[in-house]
């Protein structure tokens, strides 16, 4: 028999009374330490892979138990031999999460993607950019100096695209950053992916935050938004600092 | 306003592992089982590296953007 460990929270007290079921149905009970504890359950047998439905009932016993406390997600996979060992992490990371736990107490995360037309707004830019320059098309230098010259035209088309986007991550951050306690912000991962950002909410103030991002969907920007959370505070668990 | 928080299921699979596999405490990495002395198991490997090169092809390929650029 193994153990699988699914989320430290802020409690030692028992949990559930064996109605949270883990992988394979099995009943999570919390291995308590100090003044925290480590949600786990038994496993037994082996498990050589983590199926798809394994990594679901991983997430679903930890947002069962954001409910009733704070937790601090573990990554998914994790597989202690004995609670000894169990014990012997909580003991050496304590203060990690200890830490944790305190920044994080009665948060929670959303996220929020901003997908925009950015193949078309590259576009436009090299549009406009094209009839305001005469740039190459006046130049009749050698190949060498016309490739950097290119070069140099594709750089500021780009960063005139990237101007945009920062114009456009402002205005909807300016929307969200105010009920917000800590922001992550991705900018530009891809093309059409303008923004992929985490903020990390109080509880109480996650109908503020919604309504924040009502006004900024309705906001005339032919942009398309998705919109995640409540989450467990996966991207703002800071180890080691 | 429920059609904002209702995301198709790829999607939401896709915000779950994202999560689930690539962030949150990681008590498996070999600097913690070496200060730790602890013999842990990190279970399918292989499978979850795979889960999440799949999973990144996936991310942003079947997001339809939307047809007209923004105009802020």
């Amino acid at each position: 028999m193994k153990i699988y460990s699914y989320c430290i929270i802020d409690s030692k007290e028992r949990i559930g009374d064996g109605h949270i079921r883990g992988l394979n149905g099995a009943p999570v009970y919390n291995i308590p330490y100090r003044d925290m504890g480590i949600v786990v359950s038994n496993l037994n047998g082996d498990i050589k892979d983590l199926t798809k439905s394994h990594l679901l009932e991983h997430e679903n016993v930890v947002e069962m138990l954001m409910k009733n406390f704070t937790v601090l997600p573990l990554r998914s996979g994790a597989l202690f031999n004995r609670e000894e060992e169990v014990l012997h992490v909580m003991e050496k990371f304590y203060g990690d999460f200890r830490s944790n736990l305190d920044r994080l107490i009665n948060k929670v995360e959303f996220g929020i993607k901003i997908i925009w037309s950015g193949d078309n707004i590259r576009g436009e830019i090299l549009k406009d950019h094209a009839s305001s320059s005469h740039f190459l098309a006046a130049t009749k230098d050698s190949p060498g100096k016309m490739f950097i010259m290119g070069k140099f035209e594709k750089y500021k088309i780009e960063r005139a695209l990237k101007e945009k986007a920062e114009i456009c991550i402002a205005f909807a951050d300016n929307f969200l950053n105010r009920f917000a306690f800590e922001k992550k912000l991705e900018k530009l991962i891809s093309t059409n992916l303008l923004l992929n950002a985490f903020y990390l909410v109080d509880k109480e103030r996650q109908r503020d935050f919604k309504e924040a991002f009502e006004l900024l969907r309705i906001a005339p920007d032919n942009f398309k938004y998705l919109f995640s959370g409540p989450w467990p505070p996966y991207n703002f668990i800071r180890m080691g600092e | 306003m429920d059609n904002v928080y209702t995301r198709s299921k790829d999607i939401a699979l896709i915000e779950i592992l994202d999560r689930v596999l690539d962030k949150g405490v990681v008590i498996s990495g070999d600097i913690v089982i070496s200060v730790a002395d602890v013999d842990l198991i990190y279970v399918g490997l292989k499978v979850l590296l795979s889960s999440v090169e799949t999973m990144n092809r996936l991310k942003w390929a079947e997001v339809p953007c939307p047809e007209s650029p923004g105009n802020l």
